[in-house]
């Protein structure tokens, strides 16, 4: 969990609002449902965000001081006239940068400073190894996390929910590139009488066709370590949150009535405790399903992941501001998006948010 | 019922366990067994890389391997000799300087063919040659070369000639790769800028070079063919594949296990791990870059309007002298560099056998000495132990290092001891490069440390030191040039220009020496010391690698394909010359029925238990 998820998460979609909101008509709903209002609200509002971050995004790189085009040809024997004209794509007015900016922001016609090619090209390249390995670890870590933190929270103090926490706070507390140091020496390289079972990085072999169940093998053999890393990290994070709104919701009064209809343990647990613990865990995971394009940079490094990571460091050297916008633009949006679904999901699991 | 959920839980839970092992174990079969089914005889050569080649278009490319990828791919007219960087024949079996010396012939190897099986003739270089002098975006990689040349006419097949401004050296080592003209012809200079330049369709790049570009996969590898087309001959590896790992200890363990051959630019830590490891050759390899202290001598524009914040002190060739005398270039080499390192001396590394000069009255360590400098200028030691010039100045100096490398920071530390024992303190600041190129540009420095990567040809290095490559003003922002250290001299840039012109190279060379000299004199740079590039390489699998220069030089990313051309397997063992090429293998397939089965499983356990549930409700 780095530093900047926990940040922002402290600042994700609305927790659960405190006094419930009375009924009222809303002036403006024209006879929409409140949830249609709802979701208007939150997407007017996210766009609106979204636009914010479009402008800041353009202006905030540009403040940094630097000068590019030196700092990438250092070294390099580049006549005078060539460097005028890389610096000269730099020194148009900044209106004018920022209009072709506004029109689109991924546009072809936008290059890196730094490697002299469109934008967009080296986004597009790095973006889908990323979403993979991300994408993949959140849904393995949320669903293990959440099933431990339910089995947890429900038998608080029993021996499982000992051994859990005390395995997923150790999980929580560790730095992932280390423990994916760790995993890479012992199944990548082999110790402790283990063979070097896993390949040391890179996302798959050369000379195998990846579009064969070969290939598709090949890549799912490079995942593993990586994988298991990120989802050890966070499934901690989710199991912790869970089981702990769990517990919350021990003593409610509704579990009491529950139990008392003569359901099953287990039917308590299932149709009323779990429902209602689930939200904080639900929000959790769409925050962090909006960091899935920021990649785990770390990772990334250690398993020599070709995703969107090492991009975003290798443009702050200069600075690439063209390259720096386009890749916080779509972090931005990544996060904002997740959030809206997060709102909007929140609205469909708990009825009082959109009344 | 109770106890037997739980038995089933408990069995779920070991089928589980049991998958998760046998699913990595598969291609760890796979490993044992690299060559896939079919293409058992061909040999891999596997490089570790720890900058991916940015991209295979030789006119965008920027990092140092897609110049290694280039250099497979295409040819040049000439090449740097192995042996001590002597012009040798590449697609030229000879050249000529014209007596009027207004052009230059080449004499282009006949009957030659691109991997395509087109023929490859002199058009093909004059083509490439007016697309970059001509071009626009394709003047970024080659402008330097071409800035002399006018225009390029093939009259012939084999004849190649290229018109000249003036005389000059650059014409022996053209480092312009030649391009087919029947496929570039179709991508205009516009579409260059994003043309890819990679396999399609199956089908390779189309090169001239000993390696065909066969695939790739951005920011994983790259994967090279032998092309039987070369002109040196189809060099004895099958394949070479560039491999991208993220960090340095990745390398050193994947080079450990077998993943790649060769792995270079080592820590000290790193390749002293690594030798005595069993199949592995580890070898420090004299390299081209030279680290240094440079002096602010003057921050100004090219116009000579003074710019930054510069001391006064370090204008004093006196005091620059005594820091000279203060610095221990050897304990330099040997506790920072770790050994892979030898002192320093002038700008172009003693490597370039030719041209380097070896000063004959070095300044050697002495402290002493150093004291007595300062004593005779003038700058008496105070109360606190830091001297005072003969203006009432205290003798206090900013000293800049780079946050990028750690031996940058240790070396700033050490300096900063030493000037401390002859009365000089020293602010020591680490800093980005970025800023360090911004602080160093506006002259708003004293001291700092960084160094160069030389090239054979001496031209860039020496235009560091000259009064145009100072810093320029653009409507009010200043814009640094090559010069860092603002070292300016008339007489200097009059033998910068000779050299440009002298196309006789024992001529040039004495030029080039005179210069060195010069700079050496003055102090602007004091030069710490010439790094080695640590390399270790699976010699139980390769061996005939050539070093650039002979005998202890670079093994690979040399000026040229040398190694590449003349490495061969090692034949006792034929199957472990491949390098690991996962492929379909029956392990992996086994593996992947046993996955499946253990999850159909759990699934149909998970299935089964569900009615029990409800039937209590």
């Amino acid at each position: 969990m780095s530093l900047i998820q926990d940040v922002a998460g402290s600042g994700g979609p609305d927790p659960i609002p405190g006094p419930p909101p009375l009924p009222r008509k809303e002036k403006g709903s024209r006879g929409l449902s409140p949830g249609a209002t709802f979701a208007l609200r939150k997407t007017g509002a996210a766009l609106g965000t979204l636009f914010f971050v479009l402008v800041v995004n353009f202006f905030l790189f540009r403040l940094l001081p630097g000068d590019p085009i030196g700092m990438y040809t250092r070294g390099r024997n580049v006549p005078p006239e060539q460097l005028a004209e890389l610096r000269a794509e730099l020194n148009r007015p900044v209106l004018e940068q920022f209009l072709t900016y506004l029109r689109n922001p991924f546009a072809s016609t936008i290059d890196s400073a730094q490697f002299n090619r469109p934008v967009w090209e080296l986004v597009t390249e790095r973006i889908w190894p990323t979403l993979l390995l991300v994408g993949t670890a959140i849904v393995l870590a949320s669903i293990i996390g959440v099933w431990i933190g339910i089995k947890a929270g429900w038998k608080r103090g029993k021996s499982f929910d000992k051994v859990s926490t005390g395995v997923t706070l150790t999980l929580y507390s560790m730095p992932e590139f280390w423990l994916g140091m760790i995993l890479l020496i012992i199944f990548g390289v082999g110790a402790f009488g283990l063979p070097g079972m896993f390949p040391i990085g890179g996302i798959s072999s050369p000379g195998v066709d990846t579009s064969s169940l070969a290939g598709w093998l090949d890549v799912a053999w490079h995942m593993v370590l990586p994988v298991t890393t990120l989802t050890l990290v966070y499934l901690a994070e989710y199991a912790l949150v869970m089981r702990s709104s769990l517990v919350d919701e021990m003593d409610e009064d509704y579990l009491t009535t529950a139990r008392a209809k003569g359901l099953m343990d287990r039917l308590v647990r299932r149709r009323h405790a779990v429902p209602n613990a689930l939200l904080p865990t639900v929000t959790l995971i769409f925050l962090n399903l909006g960091f899935t394009v920021s990649g785990a940079i770390t990772v990334e490094t250690v398993f020599s992941w070709p995703g969107l990571g090492l991009l975003s460091y290798e443009a702050l050297r200069g600075p690439d501001v063209a390259l720096l916008q386009a890749i916080f633009l779509l972090f931005s949006i990544g996060v904002v998006l997740a959030n809206l679904v997060a709102d909007l999901l929140y609205a469909v699991i708990d009825p009082r948010v959109r009344s | 019922m109770r106890t037997g959920r739980r038995r089933n839980a408990w069995a779920a839970l070991v089928g589980a366990i049991a998958v998760a092992l046998a699913l990595p174990l598969v291609p760890a079969s796979a490993e044992e067994t690299p060559s896939s089914s079919g293409t058992a005889e061909k040999t891999v050569f596997t490089v570790g890389i720890t900058q991916d080649v940015d991209t295979t278009n030789p006119f965008t490319g920027i990092a140092a391997a897609s110049f290694e990828a280039y250099q497979m791919m295409y040819p040049t007219l000439t090449e740097y000799s192995a042996e001590d960087f002597s012009t040798v024949p590449g697609l030229a079996e000879s050249w000529e300087e014209s007596e009027d010396q207004t052009y230059w012939t080449y004499k282009i190897r006949p009957g030659l063919k691109w991997s395509d099986g087109q023929p490859l003739t002199a058009r093909d270089a004059a083509y490439t040659f007016n697309r970059v002098i001509n071009g626009d975006i394709e003047q970024t990689n080659y402008g330097g070369y071409t800035s002399t040349i006018t225009k390029a006419v093939a009259e012939d097949d084999t004849t190649l000639k290229l018109f000249v401004k003036r005389p000059s050296p650059i014409m022996y080592h053209l480092a312009v790769y030649i391009l087919p003209e029947h496929i570039w012809k179709n991508i205009d200079g516009k579409q260059a800028k994003s043309y890819k330049n990679e396999p399609k369709d199956g089908e390779p790049v189309v090169g001239g070079g000993p390696f065909v570009l066969v695939e790739r996969r951005k920011g994983e590898f790259l994967r090279f063919e032998a092309n039987p087309n070369f002109y040196g001959g189809k060099p004895a590896a099958d394949e070479v594949v560039f491999r991208v790992y993220k960090n340095t200890d990745a390398i050193a363990e994947a080079l450990r296990k077998g993943e790649i051959d060769y792995a270079n630019d080592l820590s000290a830590n790193v390749f002293n791990s690594l030798e005595g490891a069993e199949g592995i050759t580890t070898v420090p390899s004299v390299y081209s870059g030279f680290n240094q202290i440079a002096f602010n001598m003057g921050a100004a524009l090219t116009d000579g309007t003074p710019i930054g914040n510069g001391s006064k002190l370090v204008l004093d060739p006196q005091v620059r002298l005594a820091v000279a005398q203060a610095i221990d270039r050897q304990v330099l080499a040997d506790k920072v560099y770790g050994g892979f390192a030898t002192p320093g001396s002038t700008v172009i590394p003693p490597l370039y056998r030719d041209l380097h000069l070896e000063p004959a009255d070095p300044v050697g360590f002495d402290l002493a000495a150093a004291n007595a400098t300062l004593d005779a200028a003038g700058y008496t030691m105070g109360d606190d132990g830091v001297r005072v010039s003969p203006d009432g100045e205290r003798m206090s100096l900013r000293l800049l290092g780079r946050q990028e490398s750690s031996e940058s920071q240790k070396v700033v530390e050490y300096v900063k001891d030493w000037l401390g024992q002859i009365g000089i303190e020293v602010d020591v600041r680490i800093v980005s490069e970025d800023t360090l190129y911004e602080k160093v540009g506006n002259g708003d420095f004293d001291m700092f440390e960084w160094g160069w990567v030389v090239e054979p040809d001496p031209d860039y290095q020496l235009s560091t030191f000259t009064c145009d490559q100072r810093s320029t003003d653009d409507d009010g922002t200043i814009i640094a040039g090559l010069s860092d250290s603002f070292y300016c001299d008339a007489e200097y840039d009059k033998l910068y220009e000779a050299q440009k012109l002298q196309t006789d190279p024992a001529e040039r060379a004495a030029v080039v020496r005179q210069m060195q000299q010069m700079l050496y004199d003055s102090n602007a740079y004091v030069v710490t010391v010439y790094y080695d590039n640590p390399t270790a390489y699976r010699s139980d699998r390769w061996t005939n690698f050539t070093p650039q220069p002979a005998p202890d030089g670079v093994l690979l990313f040399q000026y040229g394909t040398w190694s590449y051309e003349s490495i061969t397997p090692v034949v006792e063992d034929a199957g472990d010359a491949t390098s690991t090429a996962a492929g379909l293998t029956p392990g992996l397939i086994l593996g992947a029925v046993v996955g499946g089965v253990g999850l159909f499983l759990i699934g149909y356990w998970l299935g089964r238990r569900r009615p029990s549930d409800y039937d209590v409700e």
